[in-house]
C-alpha cells in the first residue's frame, strides 16, 4: 500500500536539452532523425503540396529562448512520415506531422506518439539528474513490458 | 523496519505516477510532492492506509513514556 500521485509533466528547458530528448525519443518510436535546417525544411514544404499535414502543439511546454532555439528543428522520418519539431511563436514545442497517402487522424496518432516518447525522455533525464544532484540513491531502473520507465529510489 | 521507496513509473504518454511505500505519516505525501515538484504538476493524490498509519518515531516516544 502507498500513496500515489499522478503527475503531469512539465516541459521547460533550453533547445539543446528538448533536442536530445527528441531525437532520443523519436528513435524509441522507430523513427530516424534526419538533420536540416530551418531554411531547407521550409522550402521542401512548400514543394510538396500533395502531403497530408497535421500540426500539433505540445500542452505545458516551453523552449527557453537562446540563439539555438531560434529556427532550430529536429526533423525524424519513418515509413514516409516525417516529423518536423520546433519553437512555435510563443516558445512552446510543437511538431508538424506530414505524409501522403496518410489521414490526418493517423498523423496525428503518430504524432501523440511521438510527443509521448520525447516527454518520457524528458522526464526521465530531468528526474535522473535532479536526483543526483541531491544525492538521491537510485535502487533499481527498468523498462516495463508496455515500454513504462521504472525508478525506485530510497527516501532521502 | 520495512524499506522506505518511492517508485516513479514514466508511461509512454509522458505521464507520471509517483508511488511511496513503506512512509508512513504525512511524510510519504511530503516525499511524493517533492518529486512530482521535479517533473511537473500533481493531477490526483491518493492517500492510502500509510498516510494515516502512525510513524514510528512517535510509536517509540510512547513506549519511552510507558516504561516509566
Amino acid at each position: 500500500m502507498s500513496t500515489v500521485l499522478i503527475v503531469a509533466p512539465v516541459v521547460i528547458a533550453n533547445w539543446s536539452v528538448i533536442s536530445a530528448a527528441v531525437a532520443a525519443g523519436v528513435a524509441a518510436a522507430g523513427f530516424t532523425t534526419v538533420a536540416h535546417t530551418a531554411a531547407r525544411v521550409g522550402q521542401e514544404l512548400q514543394s510538396d503540396r500533395a502531403m497530408t499535414r497535421e500540426e500539433i502543439d505540445i500542452p505545458d511546454s516551453e523552449i527557453l529562448e537562446g540563439a539555438a532555439a531560434t529556427g532550430e528543428t529536429v526533423v525524424a522520418e519513418k515509413d514516409g512520415v516525417r516529423a518536423v519539431f520546433s519553437r512555435d511563436a510563443r516558445g512552446a514545442l510543437k511538431v508538424c506531422m506530414e505524409g501522403s497517402g496518410v489521414s490526418k487522424s493517423e498523423l496525428r496518432r503518430l504524432g501523440e506518439e511521438l510527443i509521448g516518447r520525447v516527454t518520457q525522455q524528458y522526464v526521465y533525464h530531468r528526474l535522473v539528474s535532479e536526483l543526483a544532484a541531491r544525492n538521491v540513491n537510485i535502487i533499481d531502473e527498468q523498462v516495463t513490458a508496455d515500454q513504462a520507465v521504472k525508478i525506485r529510489v530510497r527516501s532521502w | 523496519m520495512a524499506s522506505e521507496e518511492i517508485e516513479i513509473e514514466i508511461g509512454v504518454d509522458g505521464r507520471v505516477t509517483v508511488r511511496t511505500k513503506g512512509i508512513k505519516g504525512e511524510a510519504c505525501r511530503d516525499y511524493a510532492a517533492a518529486v512530482a515538484k521535479i517533473i511537473g504538476r500533481i493531477e490526483t493524490s491518493e492517500p492510502t492506509a500509510e498516510l494515516y498509519e502512525t510513524p514510528d518515531v512517535v510509536r517509540r516516544v510512547i513506549d519511552i513514556h510507558n516504561r516509566r
